[in-house]
């Protein structure tokens, strides 16, 4: 529940429970079948491919991908310095096993959801939705139970987080297919909803035959004079037609498809069925049923396994096998066909485990490649990795582990307005971006850079005191060099190179004094572009 | 001071034909070179001159679909036009909606568009269509309206941004897209409340110390695989840092406007804007966005309404009046609208729903021929039966009013050309 890091220490004691069975394919088989299908894919002799990227760096990228998080400098060294040859894959082993990556991961998701949220009071669920998002994830619970949570939640959105769909879309029949198919399959056959699409096989109907799964779907106020909420409800009684304005809003016991030429019409009442396999259920079913129903089939649906496989390789490593994490199908053309393919059904194969995938990617010779700039369309794919800006919790998270700060917990009335309250949200309305689109296109902006220039909040840690981390190291710090180092590898994760450590002396050489020095220091490596970024 | 009031002296004429001959006899002979200059050069150069100009364009956004029979279509006469009057406007033969008396008065200066008409009725697509001109399509980050504008005649010397949206962040409004962090717009929540993080932590001889020492440091990333982003990151910290350190700055603080015209704008946060919006254009600022908030009005429509108009109506009508004082009306193009109109039927909650098919968009300024009304819609106001003007249409004749060649391609980055407009015409009747 608490969003507090300190809090969350505490469960690291607690261990997680993997259900992932004994006949899983092995991860580090299925990273050299993926490397070698796309080489397949994808290169011949001239491609030149990035080196594999040194320790360092791939200490930083696996524990900000992972866990959303900087490792110490500690941790680091002990990274560095550890001779065992497959020291990689116990790292990965090891943060996957840590709760941070449950809450990493849900805070990922809750992004997904929440950015296309109908309107602003859809925040209150975000704090369910992390804590049991979070949890699910670190009991490794398996990518399609918990879709099922999300297709068939009822309840209160204060406490159920698997109402956070149906929050989102404020119970809006159509909205809710629309997100259920983006989100899952990866599919956007909400195109169709208003005419067919002219470059894909959808059609209208079958749009509006996906809605029918959601038509008793409510989101209404919870009667309740202590707390302001609302509850997903899936209504079965109907007494009367529904009248009125929204009637998109109000439960209905069948879906209608709307008449184009005539929108004060009733339209025509459509059957539930499945696009993807033309599954039907039954006039009249319960909507229970119905979506527990949607979401048996759509969960074992091939589409269902690529658009998770393809949406964690493109966060992974910068970019998708598809062109969008939310535009796949049919009907799109793959970089890599026969890497996505494999990859999808080994998943499948893996009993859809969320950590077996990631431990299966970040094993991948093109995961641990070096980054390069984000390739040009006619280049090829996956030869390098991409640096990544930071997603707002990733930075947000960086920003406290750098200089040791403590995250200040949000007090009961913030968490109860739900995240939008505190710190960490405030944080989030200036530096969060919608992890769906492109990433190219999630672009930082002028209040950002202020914000991380200029804000006391944010640089209250680079500001020397005798409690802080600065005024401590600067204490205890003698060597100049050494105060250097110290900083670059708290910030960077790196040591600084020579030419860094020169500019440096200079610098401090020519300050007013050596305190004044090093908050410049402290406060540029967090302005810089490498620290808002993963490399 | 700076070039952008050293607006070239042409005197400002309709049409434009005029306008480019306006511009050719005003070019260089070099940089004529000899009559080798070819037409499309001339259009390129046109937008250098439009720069010079200093046009600008004011973006009043009736979020949630505002309804054209409470604002500029009342149909007082049919029981769709429900409680609400009209009345009379500074223009014989022209009537308003009673909610709207003070663009009544400016009416002169407005041409009311009562036919637009489009497919789109649901929040999020409509915006992205009355922001972009075209409707959201998957792997094609589309600039919006604002970025193109700043994109193609924002003065980039200027150290505030080119595009600035005064009321927070709005769903599908779009930023810069394919052409990039340049072009984005600075977003404000609030003209109240001028932008966060402005005023450095240090003095500025530490500060300005700070951003070299940053500048050094930057170097190492850009050579293992983030020379684009440290390239992005370098024009924003100096845009950033030239914006708050230029006395320009005070172009945020409509506190510095006298009471008198304060009051004049009127109480509300979108009159705040308003005002910020002319400052922002006095200071160079191409293209400003104010949004105003609540006009989904499902419910209690004509009470809502009212306290709606009231809120925009005074404002909407300063703006005008004080641009056209200050000589500024001709060169800034004002465009009140939101993403769809509402339902002709009064629903049983007194409210309206979300109507495309017919609805409003009011311009004035930028060479826009004021005191008229374009198109017409039937008694009951479901259909239009004259003129009707398509988001292509306002799309074009924004661009026209600008100095803009609304066919210009940019390349997106999947290398696809992609048209400001694509397909419409000028609604030729606003500048004729």
């Amino acid at each position: 529940m608490s969003l507090s890091r300190f809090t969350i220490l505490l469960f690291l004691s607690v261990a997680w429970i993997s259900n992932a069975g004994a006949t899983e394919p092995s991860t580090a088989d299925v990273a050299q079948q993926v490397d070698q299908a796309l080489a397949a894919d994808l290169f011949d002799e001239n491609t030149k491919l990035a080196p594999r990227t040194n320790d360092a760096t791939f200490a930083r990228r696996v524990w900000l991908d992972i866990v959303g998080d900087i490792p110490t400098p500690e941790e680091l060294t002990s990274f560095l310095l550890d001779p065992a040859p497959n020291k990689r894959e116990s790292l990965v082993a090891k943060l996957l096993a840590d709760p941070h990556y449950g809450q990493n991961w849900s805070r990922y998701w809750r992004d997904v959801i929440l950015f296309r949220a109908l309107d602003e009071r859809a925040q209150l669920v975000a704090n369910p939705l992390e804590a049991d998002l979070g949890k699910w994830l670190n009991e490794n619970r398996s990518w399609n139970e918990i879709a099922t949570e999300f297709i068939t939640s009822h309840g209160d959105v204060r406490e159920v987080g698997g109402t956070a769909i149906m929050m989102a879309q404020d119970g809006q029949t159509e909205e809710i297919a629309a997100e259920v198919s983006r989100i899952f399959l990866g599919v956007q056959i909400q195109c169709a909803q208003c005419h067919d699409h002219p470059y894909d096989r959808w059609k209208r109907e079958q749009f509006h035959e996906l809605a029918a799964f959601f038509p008793r779907v409510t989101v209404r106020p919870v009667r309740d004079l202590t707390k302001r909420s609302f509850e997903v409800v899936g209504q079965d009684r109907f007494r009367r037609a529904p009248r009125g304005n929204n009637v998109e809003r109000q439960p209905t016991a069948e879906h209608m498809m709307p008449d184009l030429e005539d929108p004060q019409a009733p339209g025509t009442q459509m059957e539930a069925k499945f696009f993807l396999t033309s599954s039907t259920v039954p006039w009249g079913t319960t909507d229970d049923q119905r979506r527990m129903q949607l979401a048996a089939w759509l969960t074992e649906n091939e589409w269902f396994a690529t658009a998770v496989v393809n949406r964690l390789w493109a966060e992974l490593l910068g970019e998708g096998f598809y062109p969008s994490v939310d535009d796949i199908g049919p009907d799109r053309e793959p970089t890599a066909p026969t890497a996505v393919k494999l990859l999808g059904e080994q998943f499948q194969a893996s009993g859809y485990d969320m950590k077996w995938l990631i431990a299966t990617i970040c094993q991948t010779e093109a995961y641990q490649r070096e980054s390069r700039p984000r390739r040009e369309l006619e280049e090829t794919p996956f030869t390098a990795n991409v640096p990544q800006r930071l997603r707002s919790d990733q930075l947000y998270n960086a920003l406290l582990s750098a200089l040791d700060s403590a995250e200040q917990a949000p007090n009961g009335q913030q968490y109860l307005r739900g995240r939008r309250g505190s710190p960490r949200g405030k944080f989030g309305e200036v530096f969060g971006y919608d992890p769906s689109i492109a990433r190219e296109e999630a672009a930082s902006s002028i209040p950002q850079v202020l914000a991380l220039m200029n804000s006391g909040d944010v640089n209250r840690a680079v500001v020397q005191n005798r409690l802080n981390t600065l005024g401590e190291l600067l204490a205890t710090t003698p060597d100049d060099d050494e105060l250097t180092t110290e900083l670059f590898l708290r910030c960077l994760c790196r040591e600084p190179t020579k030419k860094e450590i020169g500019t440096i002396r200079k610098y401090v050489k020519g300050a007013s004094n050596r305190r004044e020095a090093f908050e410049d220091l402290a406060w540029s490596l967090v302005n810089s572009a490498e620290f808002q970024h993963r490399n | 001071m700076n070039q952008i009031h050293h607006i070239t002296n042409v005197a400002t004429r309709q049409g434009r034909v005029i306008r480019r001959r306006d511009f050719l006899r005003q070019l260089t002979a070099a940089g004529l070179a000899a009559g080798t200059m070819s037409w499309t050069d001339a259009i390129a150069a046109s937008s250098e001159q439009m720069r010079s100009r200093g046009m600008a364009c004011i973006l009043l956004w009736m979020s949630g679909g505002p309804s054209q029979f409470e604002t500029f279509s009342p149909k007082p006469s049919h029981a769709n036009g429900g409680e609400t009057k009209a009345i009379p406007t500074n223009i014989p033969g022209i009537q308003i909606a009673e909610n709207m008396p003070h663009c009544a008065k400016v009416m002169d200066s407005l041409a009311v568009i009562r036919s637009m008409t489009s497919k789109e009725g649901n929040h999020l697509r409509a915006t992205y269509l009355l922001h972009h001109g075209y409707l959201p399509m998957g792997g094609v980050n589309f600039p919006t309206l604002g970025s193109n504008v700043a994109h193609q005649i924002g003065d980039a010397a200027n150290q505030l941004p080119s595009y600035v949206r005064i009321g927070g962040r709005l769903p599908s409004s779009g930023g810069g897209g394919f052409l990039g962090v340049d072009y984005d717009p600075l977003v404000l929540q609030s003209a109240t409340r001028p932008p966060e993080n402005t005023t450095p932590l240090t003095d500025t001889k530490r500060y300005e110390r700070r951003l070299r020492l940053l500048n050094s440091l930057q170097g190492n990333f850009a050579s293992t695989g983030g020379e684009q982003i440290v390239a992005d990151q370098r024009k924003l910290v100096e845009q950033a840092s030239d914006m708050i350190m230029s006395p320009r700055m005070e172009a945020f603080d409509v506190e510095r406007e006298p009471a008198k015209l304060r009051e004049a704008y009127g109480q509300s946060d979108f009159a705040a804007g308003c005002l910020m919006a002319r400052r922002l254009v006095e200071q160079g600022v191409t293209f400003v966005e104010v949004v105003s908030n609540g006009w989904d009005t499902h419910f209690d429509g004509f009470n809502r309404g009212r306290e709606l108009t009231t809120q925009v109506d005074q404002p909407t009508a300063m703006l005008i009046t004080d641009l056209k004082q200050r000589g500024m009306l001709d060169k800034t193009l004002v465009v009140w609208m939101g993403e769809f109109g509402r339902t002709p039927r009064v629903n049983p909650r007194a409210g309206r729903d979300h109507y495309p098919r017919a609805f409003n968009a009011v311009v004035a300024g930028g060479g826009v021929r004021g005191g008229q009304v374009i198109g017409a819609t039937n008694d009951a106001g479901t259909e239009v039966i004259e003129r009707p003007v398509a988001v292509t249409d306002l799309f074009r004749s924004i661009y026209h009013s600008l100095g803009i060649d609304a066919d210009q391609e940019n390349m997106s980055r999947i290398g696809r050309p992609i048209k400001l407009v694509d397909g419409g015409e000028v609604v030729r009747e606003l500048f004729t």
